[in-house]
């Protein structure tokens, strides 16, 4: 080599970032391989296991409907996280029954017509773990990746419809010791004549009338308890194990995916606001916070008890009142992102194509985003964003901020239609059921359009005065970038082949918002009110900065993988 | 019987040299609003008769009620001087005509946001002092603000008439009171005098400080003395002034002038003042009370007042107001001191320009406020709403700095947050009507040229308290105003009936608009807030929200206060945070910010906005920070000027400018709502110690830097002994010395620190001044006059903030109490989370 080439050769490229490798920080590990059965299963020993899950997820039951059910040969088998680690055994004796069977002649002969499945006799199962959205909701899109026929839920579920899979729900019976529930609900009820609710979730609902039975017997005269609503049963759904109650219990309301029954033969039927005003809920087991919230506003007053600490709970719980301040952040702000947050929901479509056409006739900007799981740092990602719209499931699929930790506050779309009212609502309800917030925008379009026809006029004024600001009851003050597609009727739109203009810049600034060929664009705006805009923006507030830049150098080449030097060097 | 036209009137404002604009300020109780009643009067608004009483711009209900002020009103007079007296004025004037814009302000501390609104559109302030009482605590603190916007204060030493029919005082005790009164005036300003000013202390002798009673009608100032008895004696006028105040005595037997107390033979002699301006006085007073018709009549004779028909049958106190409202007319005194030493708009705005405007000292905007050119674009800065009959809407009250307003003029309107070149809270829109403000009512004209004082309709959908209003493009906004006061005393505010909710956002709304201090917002757990500076300004700001701008029956909580959190040390170790990617980290560590620069940072004295140079170099200089530390300040926050830093002390870190803008919003981010207990941070420095970033630009966003920066924040703070701070109130009370007991021990239970107590030469009254927790100052008052029969009455005004010096995080301490409380309330974990929830290991 030459000298010149030893000179080359001590060329050192630039430090892009601190190293980063195992020596400086190492990838979480999980050390324990325990697996934490008892809470739900009770006391067992390892022989007993295998019999126990059978129990528990009523394989017998399920194994029923498949022998009736020979029609679905492919079947995903559903789990969410906490209960994953059952999955293998299910599975194996699902297998192990099902496919000693000799499978039925008529269906091979379908089969071979239908030449996509090679192997018509056995029934083929997959599991589907890490749910993309809500465990409580079925995942169809994942079944459908493999062409599933039929989804099994295990554990516990919203129930919510979903587009047009069959599925079976295997709740789970869940082992409780009802003496101790009965002590703790004694402690926190001494007023015997109060109308109390008595709920679980789905999989501790089975113990669910005997607690009622023997509370009954302590003299509490006013309870009711609440089960499936059995109007969510049907052809496509099936419920494992949901043996019909007691005839003398009578069902006297409904409300989302339960039903209230009492044995008080005197009973009356009661509409949700008496249901508010005079009920008091004792629920086993602790809901996912959207249902807690869902839950205290069905209620005047929620009591938890806690299976694992035996322990009664009062609060704090989520607070319809921070949802309230949420919802006039929602009024004043000028983007909306709206998260999808679910894909087999029923309405999912109808819902979003709906709520842009309001955010749209509202002035206001929207972007629509699936991320996946949403967390905090996918969500802080997109800064133009000013509020987010989730769309998910009732039960799990909202994320409700309890600890402050996202950037930008997340709504719910009954919420945001709310929001989106001329006038200031707040109806102190909690609607997560697309189908009602549907029906919410419909009844809005329609007073609206009442309006105009009485005269009412929703800023139809053209003129060259700016618009005026809202005032956000928030932080109070007035802001002038609530609605920044309402300007779109001030701006003069440029002839794309207008060349008049010196300027070269692709942006071009209006009052009341930034352009980018004819387009809002919020992000164009949030971009300008950056300190940093792109690479070499920060030099431009340096002393002895020059416009023009400094000189070409030629720089290192090759792929990151493997730059030039690199290679060499090997 | 109106004694001028509003032609005359608008003729007037285009000789900006003969317009004055003045505010009238004091203590609460000194008697602005009665003072500012005999200059209405002898503008023909109101009845002589009933001049004193009617209080005039006291025009809510409550305040005539209340018998206080609360709100600042507007009135424009026409007066005309003599020619002689105009040959005496030092400034440019044109003819004898003048305009006088006055605004009679509030005196209770709890509205001292009024006064500020007032001072910053005029240029003169007239100072109202209670003989008796003597410059208290408000009186400081309007003639600090007047001093702080470069405001010209004349005295009016008011109430004399008490001290002469109650205390029953001696001439030279009266003489001593006044020499004391006005030097404790001096003190003040010569502490708060900004040196552009000049000499702005006041000196009876050159006819800055006038003696009166507002309540009869009477005042005089030296200069009018000096005038009658120059012509008397023959002799020059300037000379007299100087010899009628002050140790100047006058021996009667050698007819001469001496600075001694005592002839040649040791004899007594008696002051100039008291002989020659005092001793009539004295002499009405005495002759009318004690019922000497003959002895009146001929006084009257002697100082050529006559008395009509019905005049001469009064009696007593009735017939000494008459006789001493036409020997000494108020308005004939305080009006020539208004005129001839209050500047005039073009004076005024000359020494001015550079402290009322956010742009540099040689924009053109500047130059043409310098000028107070109404040829230049227009510069007009809205200081408050004023509501109008219509409901909801209100007035933009405003003074022109520059160029000409005109009705159907297109107009920019200039929120406070806007900034030039960009668009926010920048609106276009024509102004309907310029309007003349005149107490209660309105007269509309057709334009306001630079220097005046007015009323804009159809502008206050655009601004919610203040704004600038411009014809230029490039113009930068006026300053805002920064208060004395603090809205530290908050309630949460509720409807009784859920569908009256809208109506309460409405109201909400207008309520904020209708007082420059009062905020309304949501607290962390969605309740709605209305915070203002005391007790009686939550009272009145609740009663306007529930009876006049939302009209529905409302809940309200009991006041809670506003706290802040704070560190006392550097943190003890560097506070690491890992991005949730694992990739990035930040190094910080915390410490406390001095107190000084805290305050100045709240006072706009250092402020984001500023050039980073010129900050750094103040900084270093009076704050003693380094030069690059200062240089190297990413932000202030909470909302980009709070007083917490975030300081860059990074060595060659690569992208670190990348990560700027989300290192600013999670400092924003996190000092709004601080780790003990979501309250704002405040004298919290940051120093960004190193950071690692990931080299590829997508494992470095904002998703990945906010959430880190906030925990590293957290985490430092945490580490650095934090503590919550509590506001304090100063409390200056005035009772008789047997109250004085009952004062303390109310102070001791309720935390209060005594900081002076004094007594009032002359007067049998003691002053005492005391720090008192606004948490303990609910209910304050009533305790009080429970424990003093009534004879104490506080004046109570945001003072500071106070560190509790017990540890937080410690909930069997005072300042842990607190923190459960308000977590308890706020729906939080009752537990603070420590450090270690926010900080990652290596």
């Amino acid at each position: 080599m030459s000298d010149s080439g030893i000179e080359s050769n001590d060329f050192v490229p630039p430090v892009l970032s601190t190293d980063q490798d195992e020596n400086t920080f190492s990838f979480q590990k999980y050390s324990t391989t325990e697996k934490e059965r008892e809470f739900y299963l009770g006391k067992y020993t390892e022989d007993e296991l295998k019999e126990k899950i059978f129990d528990y997820y009523n394989l017998k039951g399920l194994i029923q409907y498949f022998k009736n059910h020979p029609e679905y040969y492919k079947v995903t088998l559903q789990f969410p996280d906490s209960l994953i680690h059952d999955s293998t055994i299910v599975v194996g004796i699902l297998q192990e029954v099902l496919n000693n069977e000799v499978p039925i002649l008529g269906l091979e002969k379908d089969m071979n017509e239908n030449s996509t499945t090679p192997d018509m006799s056995t029934r083929k199962f997959w599991v589907l773990a890490d749910t993309a959205y809500s465990a409580c909701c079925v995942d169809e899109v994942a079944s459908e990746h493999v062409q599933s026929q039929i989804v099994v839920h295990f554990g516990d579920a919203c129930l919510n419809a979903i587009q047009k899979l069959p599925v079976v729900y295997s709740f789970g019976n869940s082992y409780l010791d009802t003496s101790k529930v009965i002590e703790k609900f004694k402690d926190q009820f001494d007023d015997h004549d109060a109308k109390i609710c008595l709920m679980a979730d789905f999989p501790n609902s089975h113990n669910i009338t005997s607690i009622y039975k023997a509370l009954l017997e302590e003299n509490y005269k006013n309870l009711y308890l609440s089960s499936i609503n059995p109007e969510l049963a049907n052809d496509k759904v099936t419920i494992l194990g949901n043996s019909e109650l007691e005839p003398s219990l009578k069902m006297v309301h409904t409300f989302g995916n339960r039903a209230l029954y009492t044995i008080d033969t005197n009973f009356k039927n009661f509409n949700d606001d008496q249901l508010r005003e005079e009920f008091q809920l004792f629920h086993i087991s602790k809901p996912m916070d959207p249902h807690l919230l869902y839950l205290t506003t069905m209620f005047q007053s929620v009591s938890i008890y806690d299976i694992k600490d035996d322990t009664i709970m009062n609060g704090p719980f989520p607070s319809l009142m921070k949802r309230y301040k949420y919802m006039h952040v929602a009024r004043t702000a000028g983007c909306i992102g709206i998260l999808v947050n679910t894909l087999s929901l029923r309405n999912t479509k109808e819902t979003i194509s709906r709520l842009s056409k309001l955010i749209k006739d509202n002035g206001k900007k929207h972007y629509l985003f699936v991320v996946g799981k949403p967390n905090v740092a996918k969500l802080a990602n997109f800064e133009a964003v000013d509020i987010w719209c989730v769309l998910g499931c009732g039960q799990s699929g909202i994320i409700l901020d309890q600890y402050n930790e996202f950037y930008k506050p997340i709504i719910t779309p009954y919420e945001l239609t709310m929001a989106l009212n001329d006038k200031v609502t707040w109806t102190g309800k909690w609607l997560v059921d697309f189908k009602q917030v549907l029906n919410e925008i419909e009844k809005g379009e329609e007073e609206k359009e009442e309006d105009n026809i009485n005269g009412v006029s929703y800023n139809n004024e053209v003129n060259e005065d700016s618009l005026v600001p809202e005032f956000d009851a928030v932080t109070g003050r007035y802001i002038s970038t609530s609605r920044p597609l309402r300007n779109i009727t001030h701006l003069s739109i440029d002839n794309p082949n207008d060349n008049s203009s010196s300027s070269t810049s692709l942006i071009k600034n209006v009052s009341g918002g930034v352009l980018i060929k004819g387009t809002v664009s919020t992000s164009a705006e949030a971009l300008q009110n950056r300190e940093w805009s792109g690479l070499g923006s920060d030099f431009a507030q340096q002393d002895g900065y020059e416009e023009e830049g400094a000189t070409l150098e030629q720089g290192i080449g090759g792929v990151a993988r493997g730059y030039g030097f690199d290679r060499n060097r090997n | 019987m109106v004694a001028f036209t509003v032609d005359q009137m608008r003729a007037l404002m285009d000789r900006v040299t003969n317009v004055r604009n003045m505010s009238v300020i004091a203590h609460v109780d000194h008697g602005k609003s009665t003072l500012t009643d005999s200059l209405v009067q002898r503008a023909g608004i109101i009845s002589a008769a009933k001049a004193g009483e009617a209080r005039f711009t006291d025009t809510r209900k409550d305040e005539q009620e209340r018998g206080i002020t609360i709100k600042s009103t507007a009135i424009s007079l026409y007066s005309e001087m003599a020619d002689e007296d105009v040959k005496d004025i030092k400034q440019k004037t044109e003819g004898n005509a003048f305009l006088i814009n006055l605004i009679d302000s509030p005196g209770h501390v709890d509205f001292s946001s009024e006064v500020t609104a007032a001072l910053r559109v005029t240029d003169g302030a007239l100072v109202v002092v209670d003989t008796i009482e003597g410059v208290c605590v408000q009186t400081e603190t309007v003639l600090r603000q007047a001093l702080g916007e470069r405001i010209k204060p004349v005295v009016c030493i008011n109430k004399v008439d008490r001290a002469l029919l109650e205390l029953q005082v001696e001439k030279e005790d009266l003489y001593q009171t006044f020499a004391r009164t006005v030097e404790s005036c001096n003190v003040i300003i010569s502490t708060y005098a900004d040196e552009v000013l000049g000499d702005v202390q006041v000196y009876p002798q050159r006819g800055t400080v006038a003696f009166g009673s507002g309540l009869h009608g009477w005042a005089f100032t030296i200069r009018q003395f000096a005038t009658r008895y120059a012509k008397k004696f023959g002799v020059d006028k300037e000379k007299m002034m100087e010899r009628l105040w002050g140790d100047s005595f006058f021996n009667p037997k050698t007819k001469k002038w001496t600075s001694k107390e005592t002839d040649a033979d040791g004899k007594p002699l008696e002051r100039a003042f008291n002989m020659f301006v005092l001793d009539p006085i004295f002499r009405i007073f005495a002759a009318v009370m004690n019922f000497k018709k003959d002895e009146v009549n001929a006084l009257l004779e002697k100082l050529e007042v006559s008395l009509k028909g019905e005049e001469k049958d009064l009696e007593g106190k009735a017939l000494l107001k008459v006789v001493m409202r036409k020997f000494l007319p108020a308005a004939d005194a305080l009006l020539e001191m208004i005129v001839m030493h209050l500047p005039s708009p073009v004076t005024a705005q000359f020494y001015r320009a550079e402290q009322l405007y956010e742009g540099p000292a040689d924009d053109k905007n500047c130059i043409a406020i310098k000028n107070c050119d109404p040829k230049a674009d227009l510069m007009l800065y809205v200081s408050k709403m004023v509501p109008t009959s219509d409901k909801g809407r209100f007035y933009a009250f405003g003074r022109v700095f520059a160029g000409t307003v005109k009705s159907g003029q297109k107009v920019r309107i200039q929120g406070p947050n806007y900034v030039p070149g960009k668009k926010d809270d920048l609106f276009v829109k024509a102004i309907q009507r310029v309007v003349l403000m005149m107490g209660r009512f309105t007269e509309p004209i057709d334009d306001c040229p630079a220097g005046n004082i007015l009323g804009l309709v159809g502008i206050d959908q655009f601004l919610l308290k203040t704004g600038t209003l411009t014809t230029d493009e490039t113009a930068h906004n006026m300053k805002v105003m920064k208060f004395s006061v603090s809205p530290v005393v908050q309630v949460a505010v509720e409807v009784k009936n859920a569908n009256d909710l809208p109506k309460l956002v409405e109201g909400l709304k207008r309520l904020s608009k209708s007082d420059p201090c009062v905020l309304t917002y949501m607290s962390e757990s969605g309740e709605h807030i209305v915070a203002g500076t005391g007790e009686l300004h939550l009272e009145i700001c609740l009663q306007d929200l529930e009876n006049d701008h939302a009209g529905i029956p409302l809940k309200i909580s009991p006041p809670v206060v506003a706290y802040r959190e704070t560190v006392e040390a550097e943190s003890s170790q560097s506070a690491l945070s890992k991005s949730p990617n694992k990739h990035n980290r930040i190094y910080l560590k915390a410490c406390p910010i001095e107190e000084e620069l805290s305050l100045a940072i709240e006072a706009g004295k250092v402020n984001p906005r500023d050039d980073f140079k010129a900050r750094a170099r103040v900084m270093a200089d009076e704050f003693g920070w380094d030069v690059t530390d200062a240089r190297k300040i990413w932000c202030f926050g909470p909302d980009g000027n709070g007083p917490n830093l975030v300081v860059d002390q990074t060595k060659a870190v690569q992208y670190l400018n990348e990560i700027k803008d989300s290192v600013v919003a999670a400092f924003q981010w996190a000092t709004k709502e601080g780790p003990i207990f979501g309250e704002q941070m405040r004298s919290v420095r940051v120093n960004i110690l190193d950071v690692t970033l990931h080299a590829d630009a997508i494992h470095r966003g904002g998703g990945q830097i906010i959430p880190t920066m906030r925990r590293a924040t957290y985490a430092g703070f945490l580490l650095a002994e934090p503590k919550i701070q509590e506001p304090v109130f100063l409390v200056e009370i005035q009772c008789p010395e047997q109250a004085v007991g009952g004062i303390y021990s109310v102070l001791n239970k309720k935390r209060g620190q005594v900081v002076s107590e004094e007594q009032r030469p002359g007067t049998p009254l003691f002053t005492v001044k005391a720090y008192l927790p606004v948490n303990e100052s609910f209910g304050f008052t009533g305790e009080l006059r429970q424990a003093t029969g009534g004879q104490a009455f506080p004046q109570m005004v945001f003072d500071h903030w106070a560190t509790l010096n017990t540890d937080p995080l410690d909930p069997t301490t005072k300042a842990g109490e607190i923190v459960v409380a308000a977590r308890k309330r706020h729906g939080m974990k009752e537990e603070v989370p420590g450090w270690q929830e926010y900080y990652d290991k290596l």
